[in-house]
């Protein structure tokens, strides 16, 4: 498959007043045209500042790309000055945020702030852009879209806000889409809702996605490949089916035991110890390692490298190193698998 | 929003007729009468004259009745020091030089402090915000007399580039306004920052971004009007600071305006002149206060909704 984007060991970092804040800490990992990579992992593992990366919107100057490439189409993003940027972002790149409460601007109306992308980047006028922002709103099933595009954000329910989040991201038919955990802040029957629009417009549009979500249940659902992020690091990254029959990192298990499941019972739960590590002073080493049952003492000294599973798997834990011990996935986790790979295809029938 | 209006209104008139019933029963109780200064020349035939010339012979339940009945009808009495002009009359003709020195320097201060309030959020923890700062402390802090002599001494005085006193033309008037100016200013600007600083953090600018859109757009078209919402809810406030700060600058620039008139009729216990002018602050008080209310939701479409709906 073609890449569209590919990101070279980037590094995010923000300077606080008690030190260096590493957000993002060499991640490596390539967008192919038309496929929908999910990033998981527990919060302030790094997902959202990885996003901003890739829309050159970190904040600076405190947020710097100290290195590493994010190559778009020949050119380096992360190099990029803002003036290029602008003409990037909203046209090829677009974003759906998380808050759709939030993410409006409340004082415009919805059409301006629809019509706004299309009249800069596509040199609209303005009815032009009126019709195509109508459009849209069909496109993301908004009712009555005539009516309601003349409407301020608070005359919309959160569902609906998101839709018209994403008909924004969607406005200048741009090539990557990065929805930044955008049903976590809906409740669940709307969740549903917003997830199916997601797979429709995928289709519909052949945009690729970057999917950030800590819910494996939706990965399940919406994704092709799947990288999971801890501490600001890639620990594995794979197909959907690698990571959900095939897991290889403790954290990726952590993370696959601890996701509650229709039949699952309590006790069952594999729950991940500890708290992540401070990002200030990352420790030696692995950076899971002290929440790792599994951990040896190499874990402690050495940062393990990406192992090669499979041509498209690939995870970094010691355990696979030729000497490690082989290690199987506890009970539990590998019982919670079973469930969920069950329920997604349960799922993916009841669709079709 | 035609209810919601007549409503506020109505609340209105009712808080006008407590302010009328105050300050009616609370000059009657200032010691002294308007007559002082000539009573020892009178005999007391001719001030028993004089008294009942202006009512004042009458029970206070009955020129209490007068009074507000008078005040309905438009009518606010006859002032005993300025030659028994009605004072309808007397403060029609001052308003002139009184409102124009406070609408320059209302608007004029405003306008330069939102700007340098988004300058100083914009550049913040540069120079431009720490100037702006400084600013904003010196105008909150200092009252505004000290600057009317300031600026008379080396504008005036020093420089002479503009007249020291006296309402005679627009030069005449830029003194006075630059004094009066600098505390609206001052708050805007930091009403502004704040304001801005958190508008700029939120994630609809954020997604502003996202979608492309430069940074003069960012700050014009997304964030200012965000910001001045809260900016708008001072506004109120600050005119009525505004209207206590004109009464002493035309004191001291001799402007013939209403300050002016009504620390004179204080001065000679000229009782229809002190409460016509304080039933007349209060108008213009409130109706400020309402002005601003209306603004608000014409500024933020949320108020707008809500605030029919009441
Ligand atoms: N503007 C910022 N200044 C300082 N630290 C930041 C900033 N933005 C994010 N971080 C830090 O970067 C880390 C990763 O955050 P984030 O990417 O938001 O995590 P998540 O995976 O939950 O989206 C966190 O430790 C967070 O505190
Ligand atoms: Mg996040």
């Amino acid at each position: 498959m073609d890449k569209i984007l590919e990101v070279k060991d980037l590094k995010v970092t923000f300077d606080t007043y008690g030190g260096s804040v590493q957000a993002v800490r060499g991640i490596n990992f390539d967008l192919h045209k038309g496929e929908t990579l999910a990033i998981v992992g527990e919060s302030g593992s790094g997902k959202s500042v990885t996003t901003k990366a890739l829309m050159g919107l970190i904040p600076k100057p405190a947020g710097k790309i100290p290195s590493g490439e994010i190559m778009f189409e020949g050119k380096d993003i992360a190099k990029m000055k803002d003036k290029d940027m602008q003409k990037i972002r909203g046209r090829d790149i677009s974003m759906i945020f998380q808050d759709p409460m939030t993410s409006l601007n409340p004082t415009m109306k919805v059409k301006t702030q629809i019509m706004e992308g299309l009249i800069k980047h596509q040199k609209m006028s303005s009815s032009k852009a009126k019709e195509r922002a109508i459009e849209l709103l069909e496109l993301v099933g908004i009712p009555d879209p005539k009516t309601r595009i003349e409407q301020y954000p608070h005359q919309f329910s959160g569902g609906m806000r998101q839709r018209v989040v994403i008909a924004i991201a969607l406005a200048c038919n741009p090539k990557i889409l990065l929805a930044d955990e955008p049903t976590t802040a809906l409740d669940v029957t709307i969740q549903a809702q917003i997830l199916e629009l997601m797979k429709d417009i995928q289709k519909k549009t052949e945009a690729s996605i970057i999917f950030i979500t800590h819910d494996l249940g939706v990965v399940a659902n919406v994704a092709d490949r799947v990288a999971v992020m801890y501490a600001g690091k890639i620990v594995e990254i794979g197909t959907v089916d690698d990571i959900f029959y095939n897991p290889k990192h403790p954290y990726t298990w952590g993370l696959l035991g601890s996701m509650p499941t229709v039949d699952s019972k309590e006790d069952e739960l594999f729950a991940i110890p500890g708290t992540p590590p401070d990002l200030m002073n990352p420790p030696k080493g692995d950076a899971f390692a002290a929440r790792n049952p599994f951990a040896m003492k190499i874990d402690t000294e050495e940062e393990p490298p990406m192992f090669k599973v499979s041509d498209t798997h690939y995870a970094a834990t010691w355990l696979l190193h030729e000497d490690a011990p082989e290690v199987d996935p506890p009970e539990s986790v590998k019982r919670r698998m079973k469930d969920i790979t069950a329920n997604g295809s349960d799922q993916k029938g009841d669709e079709s | 929003m035609g209810k919601y209006v007549l409503q506020r209104i109505a609340y209105m008139l009712v808080t006008l007729f407590i302010i009328a019933t105050a300050t009616f029963f609370l000059m009657k109780l200032l010691p002294g009468s308007p007559f002082n200064s000539v009573a020892s020349k009178l005999s007391d035939e001719q001030m028993a004259i004089l008294l009942s010339r202006y009512g004042l012979d009458e029970p206070i339940p009955v020129q209490y009745f007068k009074y507000i009945a008078g005040m309905i009808q438009g009518d606010l009495g006859i002032s005993f020091q300025f030659n028994n002009r009605e004072v309808t009359d007397l403060i029609t003709s001052r308003i002139g030089p009184s409102a124009q020195l406070g609408a320059q320097a209302m608007v004029i201060g405003s306008i330069i402090g939102i700007f340098v309030g988004m300058a100083a959020a914009i550049r913040h923890n540069s120079w431009v915000d720490y100037t702006a700062n400084f600013v904003s402390i010196i105008g909150i802090s200092i009252p505004s007399f000290v600057f009317a002599g300031l600026l008379q001494y080396y504008l005036a005085g020093e420089l002479s580039l503009f007249p020291t006193a006296f309402w005679d033309g627009p030069e005449y008037t830029v003194l006075p306004t630059l004094a009066l100016m600098i505390f609206p200013l001052a708050i805007c600007a930091r009403f502004m920052r704040t304001e801005m600083m958190e508008v700029l953090g939120s994630d609809y600018i954020e997604l502003a971004r996202a979608k492309g859109v430069n940074n003069s757009a960012i700050m014009f078209k997304h964030a200012m009007r965000n910001a001045l919402v809260p900016v708008i809810t001072v506004m109120g406030p600050m005119t009525v600071s505004l209207m206590t700060g004109t009464l002493v600058i035309e004191q001291i620039f001799v402007i013939p305006g209403l300050g002016e008139q009504f620390v004179s009729s204080i001065n000679s216990n000229d009782y229809p002149m002190i409460m016509g002018t304080t039933m007349f602050y209060s108008i213009l008080f409130i109706s400020v206060i309402l002005i601003v209310d209306l603004l608000y939701g014409v500024i933020d479409p949320r108020i707008r909704v809500s605030g029919g709906k009441d």
